[in-house]
């Protein structure tokens, strides 16, 4: 991404184009005075107002979720009230004490049984992605249109649509309802994409490196172990980056494929939250802050990567 | 040892002849067996079978016996899936095809609309990258919590919109606004909206960025207009990636699943107003009275409506 400015000291440029025109003996008299300068720093009233929309829209785009932090830390009764209303503010932390505490899957276990399913998801699928991957860049090989065709249609499908079949599998494997039948599926689910998203990335790698490795003997493991995988890594943490965000945030599959309640998903527990009468917004709010905070964290220090990746995705 | 490694090479019969590079086969099996085999376990079978089931009947969870197309008219005629009367007469519930498809009607063009204003709007101003960043949380976020959020949103009570429309003197508007059967839906398509165009930015936003800055200065120096500049450089620049956001955007909205549970349970909110295709296969499938084959025709019903996009997508390469 572009990061200069074009637009700035638009008079302080015609002003040197002067000078240049007739060099000047001496240094030249005549100084801004304070208000000119402070007048060119800032900017015109038409790119003020530009800025004051554009921080507006960006703050309308953010306060729902300045509201959801607000209520988690707020009683109920304030938030009953409106978490906008900032007279009187009561911080609390009773709300995360209560989620911790939640009965049917206590916050916190949620949370790592969230990690024991989304980890090895990530890792496996982007190196067995990555492998599959190396071929389909490099080499021909019986059936490969056909597999691209069905990677695209996976890509397109629903998860609905794998779900009936993935249960039946689960069911008479034994698997069913384990952290590991639906570590497989997001596994296989994920696979397509990567491979044809990595392949799209080698497609742009030179290849005269794998070729004097292969003048230097080294095998095509050796290869892939050492100038594929390290020449990818911007790749490899693109797809682990977006591969995560995915998996963790995930409804669907674990609403499937798991049902006993110590092995319930962050995502799972939220709606279960919401009670039956008056819904508790303080406690959905905690539970929502923490299950939101580690894709939202993971996206503020690897943004570079998350971005690129789904541009790169969708755009190749 | 050969180097036939270059594509184009081997001819893909090549694997059946005398003279086959035994080293390359079993280097090419080690690399894509165990990545393939897990897809083709976990996504490409069960997507057969549910192609396969959809022709069948279904005794629970077990196959039963070939019947036609006799899951697909009774798919197509539950008016769950899709409601003839209440659709020509514009009234939800009027199933959940209809429904998704107006979801998508109004969320494509809108979020696709907005994204490229932000990113025109945000393209030389500093500090972009925070502005953009604000706009895109929403997109990283768990669509469940986008779903619980939209809930308190427009929560009678609780919920920031009554309290805003009571602000700017309509209070008369003011109502618990997911529960109100004919406005339901557009409240949450807002909602999907709201999300949406945070991707849409992004992706106009590098293609902005793509653009070579001397172009559009020529051209202002050429006297074009901001209008002119946007019809005659930006835009034919940038179509490429519109329609990435839009197919994307419609990929999008059929998989439509976790926001709407939230925000309305498994019934996609009173007497299913706003109930989508992903909804109707989950109940279809996953509560009794279990329908798997009505679950496998509505699943590849959204597959149906998907898979042209997605060969668009892959047509542009």
């Amino acid at each position: 991404m572009r990061d200069d400015d074009t637009a700035t000291d638009g008079a302080g440029k015609t002003a040197d184009r002067e000078y240049i025109r007739s060099p000047p003996e001496r240094a030249p008299t005549v100084e801004y005075d304070l208000s000119t300068r402070v007048g060119n720093a800032l900017p015109t009233p038409a790119r003020a107002a530009k800025y004051a929309v554009a921080i507006a829209l960006a703050l309308l785009w953010i306060l729902p979720f300045i509201g959801l932090l607000m209520a988690s830390f707020r009683p109920l009764s304030e938030i009953l009230a409106g978490w906008w209303h900032l007279g009187e503010i009561t911080v609390t932390l009773e709300n995360y004490q209560k989620a911790l505490e939640f009965q049917t899957t206590p916050m916190d276990r949620a949370m790592l049984n969230t990690f024991i399913v989304t980890l090895p998801s990530v890792l496996v699928v982007t190196l067995l992605g990555a492998m599959a991957a190396y071929p389909f860049a490099r080499f021909d090989f019986p059936l490969k249109k056909t597999l691209f065709f069905l990677i695209i249609m996976v890509m397109a499908a629903p998860p609905e649509l794998v779900a009936m079949g993935n249960y039946n599998t689960l069911r008479s494997t034994g698997l069913f309802d384990t952290y590991l039948g639906l570590i497989l599926v997001h596994i296989g689910w994920g696979m397509g994409w990567v491979v044809l998203f990595l392949r799209n990335y080698l497609l742009g790698i030179p290849e005269e490196l794998e070729e004097a490795a292969r003048i230097d003997g080294a095998s095509r493991y050796q290869i892939f172990r050492t100038i594929i995988l390290p020449l990818s890594a911007p790749a490899l943490v693109s797809v682990a980056v977006i591969q995560f965000t995915w998996v963790w945030n995930a409804f669907f599959f674990p609403l499937v494929f798991l049902r006993s309640s110590d092995l319930y998903v962050a995502p799972q527990v939220l709606p279960l939250m919401k009670g039956r009468l008056q819904i508790d917004w303080g406690l959905v709010a905690a539970g929502s802050v923490m299950t939101m905070l580690v894709p939202v964290l993971l996206f503020a220090f690897l943004q570079r990567y998350y971005k690129r990746g789904m541009v790169a995705a969708v755009a190749d | 040892m050969s180097f036939e490694d270059s594509p184009g090479s081997t001819d893909s019969t090549g694997v059946f002849d005398a003279d086959v590079d035994w080293a390359k086969v079993k280097a090419m099996a080690v690399f894509l067996i165990p990545g393939l085999s897990l897809f083709a376990i976990f996504s490409v079978g069960p997507m057969a079978y549910s192609a396969v089931g959809s022709f069948f009947s279904w005794d629970a969870f077990d196959i039963a016996q070939f019947v036609g197309l006799d899951n697909w008219i009774e798919t197509l005629t539950d008016p769950l899936v899709l409601n003839v009367d209440n659709l020509l007469s514009f009234t939800f519930p009027m199933g959940a095809l209809p429904q998704n498809l107006l979801w998508m009607v109004i969320h494509v063009p809108v979020s696709t609309l907005l994204g490229l204003g932000l990113a025109l709007l945000f393209a030389d101003l500093r500090g972009r990258r925070i502005l953009r960043s604000l706009v895109f949380v929403g997109f990283t976020t768990p669509t469940v919590v986008i779903g619980l959020i939209l809930l308190f949103i427009y929560d009678p009570d609780a919920g920031l919109f009554n309290a805003a429309l009571a602000a700017v003197g309509l209070d008369g508007m003011t109502r618990n606004w997911l529960q109100e059967p004919q406005l339901a839906i557009y409240a949450l398509i807002a909602g999907g909206i709201w999300v949406q165009t945070g991707f849409s930015m992004l992706l106009y936003s590098s293609a902005l960025a793509a653009i070579d800055p001397s172009l559009l200065e020529s051209a202002r120096v050429d006297g074009a207009g901001p209008f002119r500049r946007f019809r005659d450089i930006i835009w034919p620049l940038i179509k490429p990636v519109t329609a990435v956001v839009v197919i994307m955007g419609m990929i999008w909205v059929l998989r439509i699943f976790a926001i709407v549970y939230a925000a309305g349970g498994p019934s996609g909110g009173p007497n299913h107003v706003f109930s989508v295709l992903g909804l109707e296969v989950y109940r279809a499938a996953f509560e009794v009275p279990v329908e798997y084959g009505k679950a496998m025709t509505i699943a590849l019903i959204e597959l149906i409506l998907a898979a042209p996009m997605a060969w668009y997508i892959a047509d542009m390469e």
